[in-house]
């Protein structure tokens, strides 16, 4: 068997096996109740998010029969379509390409790594088995996009997913040759350097021939419609320069566009063309092959590792734990210098930056619907959400608890400590940040409620704000009292660290957790609102507004003493936690 | 007084790792634990430590059951795995810091000072457990089991890791803990180690003690008399592992 073969069958193998074993894992471990019950919960989920909505929409499309776009519109879509795709994509190939992005296809596992590259392979044999693995994930989420595609015909979805799969192959082996490509680009070599820059340049000066056209063809006269800009791209592409230049990336979405059955298959040709053009160059220019992918994997694997337990630094917090003092103390400068030596510009950013676009389009949607003008509405608006999103997300989302302390198990499990106490001293800095933030922005929105409740007496905006911050704590504490319980008495179904298992049973676990935390806060918060519902008819007619704030405080107190009580009572539970029951007998 | 085992078991499943195990360590005893892999002493000590619940059975540290009473247990015992688990966001002298508080260590200062000292760790006080090597994490955990005076100490493979001058520092200071009155118990497949350090040995094999004495004494027994009293002999015949036979 020559080595070409043996690598084929090798690489064949693997990819044979891995996804056999992965499925059988996974299939596996549905026997274990708390998987099985996500599995449900997930396809379930699925089901009434996707096919539920999709068979719906098609039923609501032939009740309505939608409107199409005009016959005009359709033919100049069908016949300026490709042309005006192929340039976009033109535009984006060449934009990705100036980009300092690896490409995915040079990553190896650590096994990989291990094993196949000391093997007596060549690198093209190591790109191909890396091309052929790598089509495993393309097609999986193509056969998920073609699902939910919204459309009418099985065809159009098989149409969409080959479309997809070759777009989607050729970008990657294309991407690949350009990482490779840009190993070379200060290489000693000459020759080695000519070779490394000729594609990109080629790239640059093809985009810079297709924009002078298309620029002639809009200076001329001024854009009447879509339909006229598609036309004027269809000129445009018709030239013969623009036309050969473009002709790969119009190649590659032509498939999109063409009529089912034969003109879409006639159009799989000169597709497939630019994809084995691709393959051939990429195993041409394999040189910096060993270092480039040594580079990607590397940093692929440190991503990883950061992602699992993101590296931190030893900087100063200025708080040195006092040798003596209670048990929760301890808990909340641990928990608290954990985070002040893990949090980076970068982490807060990354938090930061999606809070911000979900607060500020939940409340432009909120403002937009009541027709609210002003900066202070808009502003008080905004701090209302984002004190919302604290209390009700952040104690899903801030872990720095006992759910993030399984990894430490072992090392908690030999300290002389009350069990409760150990409860509640992991609760306490989450849940002080957690009221930090809400209070902060809760103050912000009480200054400027007069413009966002203008319709709100004073005492009514002052009493509803010293309410929520009196519920606030009680909120955010129940909360991660919940999540605490379930790491407790639930440990395997708690992902260690800032890791997440993937599945459609794990995301179901997930869903379960959420409808168990709000069903327990809702029975938690249960007799304090019903003490202050009785507080409210006894005293209203008295004291008006005032009332909600004695009947947060009733709230506050009872669920302060239903959390005492359950962390209390899962200290047996927490003595009789199992470190095995969160890893691997040994 | 120091520590009492009375059959345990630990079940794993159908697995029985740990089967009717019963032993005692006395004060100032230097007791090494060695078996084949899988014989079931990592988890032995995991339960001794109360990391572990065991399935049956009585644990007693200086008179205070594990499961009964663990505060009190775990109050006079000090555990070092043979993987080192810190906390990846705290310091070395952190750590010491967090040990003394859990352990109401009155004179923390000067001891801390002494162990780092001790086991070459200055300099690295302000150091995270990602910045140092394995053998140095080792120390920490070490250091984090010494700077108090527990009367029960468990070792699980103590050297690994450590470098030539660390495992000699680490020898001397077992022996120095031993000769304090403290009870050890320390598992290692360095056969050698527990040769020079050990005054008395426990060999398991599959879940249950198959040899407990001093080397004189296993030397001694009827069926360990024709091959010598070397450690390495006694343990291949006693785990039916000896092929000559």
């Amino acid at each position: 068997m020559n080595a070409a073969r043996m690598m084929f069958s090798a690489s064949l193998y693997i990819i044979v096996c891995s996804a056999r074993n992965r499925i059988r894992v996974r299939l596996r471990r549905l026997r274990e109740p708390r998987y099985l019950f996500g599995a449900i919960a997930g396809v379930a989920y699925f089901y009434f998010a996707f096919f539920s909505r999709v068979r719906a929409g098609r039923a609501g499309r032939r009740r309505r029969a939608a409107p199409m776009p005009s016959p005009d519109v359709m033919a100049a879509l069908t016949a300026s379509g490709p042309a005006a795709a192929g340039l976009l994509l033109m535009v984006v190939t060449t934009a990705f390409s100036a980009l300092p992005v690896t490409s995915s296809l040079l990553v190896f596992s650590d096994a990989e790594i291990q094993f196949l590259f000391p093997a007596p392979v060549s690198r093209r044999q190591l790109l191909l088995h890396r091309m052929m693995r790598s089509q495993l994930g393309i097609l999986f989420g193509i056969i998920v996009f073609s699902v939910i595609f919204p459309s009418a015909s099985g065809y159009a979805r098989l149409q969409t997913g080959i479309s997809l799969w070759l777009l989607f192959a050729t970008w990657r082996v294309y991407f690949a040759g350009i990482s490779l490509a840009r190993t070379r680009l200060t290489d000693r070599a000459a020759s080695a350097r000519r070779t490394a820059w000729t594609p990109m340049l080629v790239l640059v000066a093809a985009l810079a021939v297709v924009a002078i056209s298309v620029a002639r063809a809009f200076a001329t006269r001024p854009v009447e419609s879509a339909q006229d800009v598609l036309s004027r791209l269809s000129e445009v592409a018709a030239i013969p320069v623009v036309r050969i230049l473009l002709f790969p990336f119009v190649a590659l979405v032509r498939p999109f566009f063409a009529e089912w059955p034969w003109p879409f298959v006639l159009a799989l040709g000169p597709a497939a063309l630019v994809l084995a053009a691709a393959i051939v160059w990429v195993l041409r220019t394999d040189e910096g092959f060993e270092e480039a992918a040594t580079q990607a994997s590397a940093r692929q694997a440190a991503a990883r590792q950061a992602r699992i337990a993101p590296a931190p630094t030893a900087r100063a917090v200025g708080w040195t734990l006092a040798l003596s003092g209670p048990t929760e103390g301890l808990f909340l400068w641990k928990n608290a210098v954990q985070i002040a030596r893990a949090t980076t510009g970068l982490t807060l950013i990354r938090y930061a930056v999606p809070l911000a676009l979900i607060v500020v389009s939940m409340s432009t949607s909120v403002m937009a619907s009541r027709n609210a003008v002003g900066l202070a509405m808009a502003l008080c608006s905004i701090a209302i959400y984002i004190a919302a999103f604290t209390v009700m997300l952040g104690p899903q989302i801030m872990r720095t608890d006992l759910r993030d302390d399984l990894r430490h198990l072992e090392l908690l499990k030999t300290w002389p400590l009350r069990a409760s106490a150990v409860i509640r001293g992991e609760m306490l800095f989450p849940g002080a940040v957690l009221t930090a933030i809400a209070w902060l922005a809760l103050t912000c929105a009480a200054i400027l409620s007069a413009a966002g409740f203008p319709r709100l007496s004073l005492a009514w905006r002052m009493s509803g704000a010293l309410s929520a911050l009196l519920l606030t704590p009680a909120l955010v504490f129940a909360q991660l009292m919940v999540h605490n319980a379930a790491a407790v008495l639930f440990p395997a179904w708690v992902p260690l660290g800032t890791s997440r298992p993937r599945g459609v049973d794990a995301m179901g676990q997930r869903l379960i957790l959420f409808g168990a935390v709000l069903l327990t806060l809702a029975v938690m918060m249960a007799p304090g609102l019903i003490v202050s519902a009785i507080l409210w008819f006894a005293f209203y007619r008295f004291i008006g507004a005032a009332v909600l704030i004695p009947g947060a405080v009733i709230c506050l107190v009872m669920v302060a003493a239903e959390v005492l009580t359950a962390t209390e009572a899962l200290g047996p539970a927490f003595e009789r936690l199992d470190v095995t029951s969160i890893e691997r007998v040994e | 007084m120091a520590f009492t085992v009375e059959h345990l078991r630990r079940v794993y499943g159908s697995l029985h790792a740990v089967d009717d195990l019963s032993f005692h360590v006395g004060e100032g005893e230097i007791v090494g634990l060695i078996g084949p892999n899988g014989a079931g002493k990592t988890t032995t000590l995991r339960c001794l430590a109360g990391i572990l619940r065991p399935t049956a059975g009585r644990v007693r540290i200086d008179g205070h059951d594990i499961v009964e009473d663990p505060i009190e247990a775990k109050r006079r015992l000090a555990f070092m795995p043979d993987e080192p688990h810190l906390f990846e966001y705290l310091t070395v002298e952190e750590h010491l810091r967090l040990t003394a508080r859990l352990y109401a260590v009155r004179d923390f200062e000067p001891r801390a000072r002494a162990l780092v000292e001790e086991l070459e760790l200055t300099g690295k006080e302000k150091s995270l457990p990602g910045e140092l090597s394995r053998g140095m994490r080792q120390k920490v955990v070490i250091a984090c089991g010494l700077v108090r005076d527990a009367t029960t100490l468990l070792f699980d493979e103590p050297l690994t890791g450590l470098d030539p001058i660390g495992i000699r520092k680490m020898r001397e200071t077992i022996v120095a803990r031993g000769r304090a009155g403290a009870a050890i118990l320390l598992s290692s497949h360095l056969l050698h180690l527990v040769e020079e350090i050990c005054t008395r040995v426990i060999i398991m094999d599959r879940g249950r003690i198959v040899a407990d004495g001093t080397f004189e004494e296993l030397a001694s027994r009827a069926d360990l008399a024709t091959i010598g009293s070397n450690l390495e002999q006694i343990f291949m015949r006693v785990t039916g592992r000896d092929t000559a036979t």
